[in-house]
């Protein structure tokens, strides 16, 4: 098996697990398209040492995370600014929680998704990062370069945004 | 789902993100990504990082580097005194000689010595950490 049959299995096995954290992260279809194909380049570049590690995963997530934050902070220009500034939380997003409770589980999910796109990168992001991510607050802080308080109640006014949802 | 307590709501919360299904990458992305790495794999061998040139490449490199160290060194005499010889520029040729010349080989030496150690230094972590350059 040549080193481009050997790359497209790999990229057929993680592509979905890259695609995910990077739509989740940037809330954008093309943007996440866009991250996971430079993720994949990069896995290209250092593939004999990555392409057969049991970490390979991991690093692609790593990668793909912080290649998002990257692309949120250089073409979403002030990023942190626009964090600091109060936004009127679900605006945009009621429509979608209306006519959630009608759709079964599938839809439910898909909806769920959407929402989550739809939620201010402010809002989504640490609650990917800390729901999907299982990084911990100060991680997240750390890694924003907000205040842990900021990140609770960022999280908190996403959870709020998708509550009514869920129910 | 009441948001009373803090903490079971986000628990709640994230039990069903969790249950979200991985989102499929669309069709296109595989073919991009293929072509993205064979377009990377061909790119010219000048256009790659210098730890990957042909051996010959390298070679040639690191002897036009000695040349131009080599002329630099030698030229720098004649530079001297070409300066020297301008009379009118009195000031300038008080700080050669007071500032510039009494260092100047120490500096060269300094500075030739840094580009050495930064190309072991990178080629060492090249093979150590990196690995091997993946090759179409």
């Amino acid at each position: 098996m040549t080193d481009a049959h050997q790359f497209e299995t790999f990229v057929r096995r993680y592509q979905n697990l890259v695609y995910a954290t990077a739509v989740r992260l940037l809330g954008n279809p093309a943007e996440a398209e866009d991250v996971a194909q430079t993720v994949f380049l990069k896995a290209f570049q250092r593939f004999e040492t990555i392409g057969s590690s049991p970490a390979a995963a991991g690093w692609l997530q790593t990668v793909t995370r912080n290649a998002c934050l990257n692309h949120l902070s250089r073409y979403r220009a002030r990023w942190q600014f626009f964090s600091e500034l109060e936004q009127p939380d679900g605006e945009a997003f009621e429509p979608a929680v209306q006519e959630a409770a009608e759709a079964d589980d599938t839809a439910r999910h898909a909806q769920l998704e959407e929402a989550l796109q739809r939620l201010p990168d402010h809002q989504r992001v640490p609650l990917v990062l800390f729901h999907f991510e299982d990084a911990s607050y100060q991680n997240i802080a750390d890694t924003l370069g907000v205040s842990v308080g900021k990140v609770k109640t960022d999280i908190h006014r996403g959870r709020e945004a998708l509550r009514r949802l869920l129910t | 789902m009441a948001s009373a307590d803090p903490e079971r709501f986000a628990d709640a919360v994230g039990a069903r993100l969790r249950q979200l299904p991985l989102p499929a990458a669309p069709h296109t992305l595989l073919p991009r990504v293929m072509a993205a790495a064979q377009a990377w794999a061909r790119r010219p061998w000048y256009t790659r990082a210098w730890f990957t040139w042909p051996p010959g490449w390298q070679a040639a490199s690191i002897a036009l580097l000695c040349v131009l160290g080599a002329g630099a060194v030698l030229l720098l005499p004649g530079a001297a005194s070409a300066v020297a010889r301008m009379a009118s520029v009195n000031a300038a040729v008080v700080l050669w000689r007071t500032f510039v010349r009494p260092v100047a080989p120490y500096a060269f030496a300094f500075a030739a010595l840094m580009c050495l150690a930064c190309a072991v230094f990178g080629a060492a972590l090249n093979h150590v950490v990196f690995g091997r350059t993946v090759q179409p």
